[in-house]
């Protein structure tokens, strides 16, 4: 039995164990920044924190939906929205966390950075493509926002990376996995538009989005070694 | 609006260090090595405050002092890191 057979047959289980796995990845990389930002206030750390945070409540949405599977159709569609809400989100929070500067002055307070005036309009949107997708039952509205998303970041990354001129050892990495988060998406896309949910190209998803939980991961342990 | 941002860091850890250097030191002192404008000294000094990375200790006679407070020290240890992570994640 080959590797991809072995997944395919324990899809369930083994869905369940990746997303627990993608949770704790999110659990550490909110901890260790939620003690940057404590300690510098700074709101682009707010703002990156809040993006694994919602990482994290996704795929533990996830994985709650993947235990429970055969309870209730209702209760797994509830679960799969609040998925969808909280991966856009997460989308939209780590693209803020590249461009906050443009729309917020160091002034401004807020004493909330999960819900104020400006990320209002991001819970508005989510909810908005949660709903859609769920009405016209497909992942569309979700699949082409973060394509959007993650194709702005990943421009804005690689600008990152050229403008840092190889000071830094991180900015590579973050525009790769800044890729590698575009990649999947465009694949997830592909995947139900075209290829009626391959399971090859659903695993190779999988493993591209673990690269990029432990890019950012990886990151934040190298730059904890700094000190 | 990148450098304005680390300007900012780069100011609360040098009136952070200079306390720590001093262990106690007084305001007209501090406003000194800080180098900065009354005003903006004054606003940097409420917001360690509020932080509580400094505390204003005042005696018997009225004589007012900074010191460092556990949370302060804190920063400065973790300031390089921190400053590092900013940079590294371009935020």
């Amino acid at each position: 039995m080959n590797l991809y057979s072995f997944v395919i047959e324990n899809k369930e289980i083994l869905e369940a164990v990746y997303s627990l796995i993608i949770g704790l990845i999110c659990a550490v990389i909110v901890s260790k920044t939620d003690k940057f930002f404590r300690l510098s206030l700074h709101q682009g750390i707010r703002y990156f924190r809040n993006s694994f945070l919602f990482f994290g409540l996704a795929f533990l949405a996830r994985y709650i939906f993947g235990l429970s599977l055969g309870l209730s159709l209702t209760y797994a569609f509830v679960v799969q929205i609040a998925f969808e809400y909280f991966l856009v989100m997460a989308g939209f929070f780590l693209l803020y966390s590249l461009i906050w500067k443009k729309f917020e002055s160091p002034k401004d307070k807020y004493f909330s950075s999960l819900f104020n005036t400006k990320v209002a309009i991001f819970h508005f949107m989510a909810l908005l493509i949660a709903a859609g997708d769920s009405l016209w039952n497909d992942y569309n509205f979700m699949f082409i926002s973060q394509i959007i998303i993650f194709s702005y970041a990943s421009v804005l990354s690689c600008i990152n990376y050229r403008n840092d001129a190889g000071k830094h050892q991180f900015p590579k990495f973050y525009f790769l996995a800044m890729l590698s988060g575009l990649c999947a998406w465009i694949l997830n896309f592909l995947a139900e538009a075209y290829f009626e949910w391959n399971k090859w190209i659903l695993i190779n998803i999988g493993i591209i989005n673990i690269i990029f939980f432990l890019l950012f991961l990886y990151g934040i342990i190298r730059v904890i070694k700094t000190k | 609006m990148t450098s304005k941002k680390r300007e900012r860091l780069d100011v609360i850890r040098d009136i952070l260090q200079t306390i720590r250097q001093n262990r106690e030191i007084k305001p007209t002192r501090l406003l000194y090595a800080s180098n900065l404008s009354p005003q903006m000294f004054k606003e940097y000094i409420n917001e360690l405050i509020s932080k509580k990375f400094i505390s204003l200790d005042i005696d018997k006679e009225d004589k007012k002092t900074f010191s460092l407070t556990k949370k302060g020290q804190d920063f400065l240890q973790e300031y390089k890191v921190i400053e590092n992570f900013i940079e590294n994640f371009g935020l």
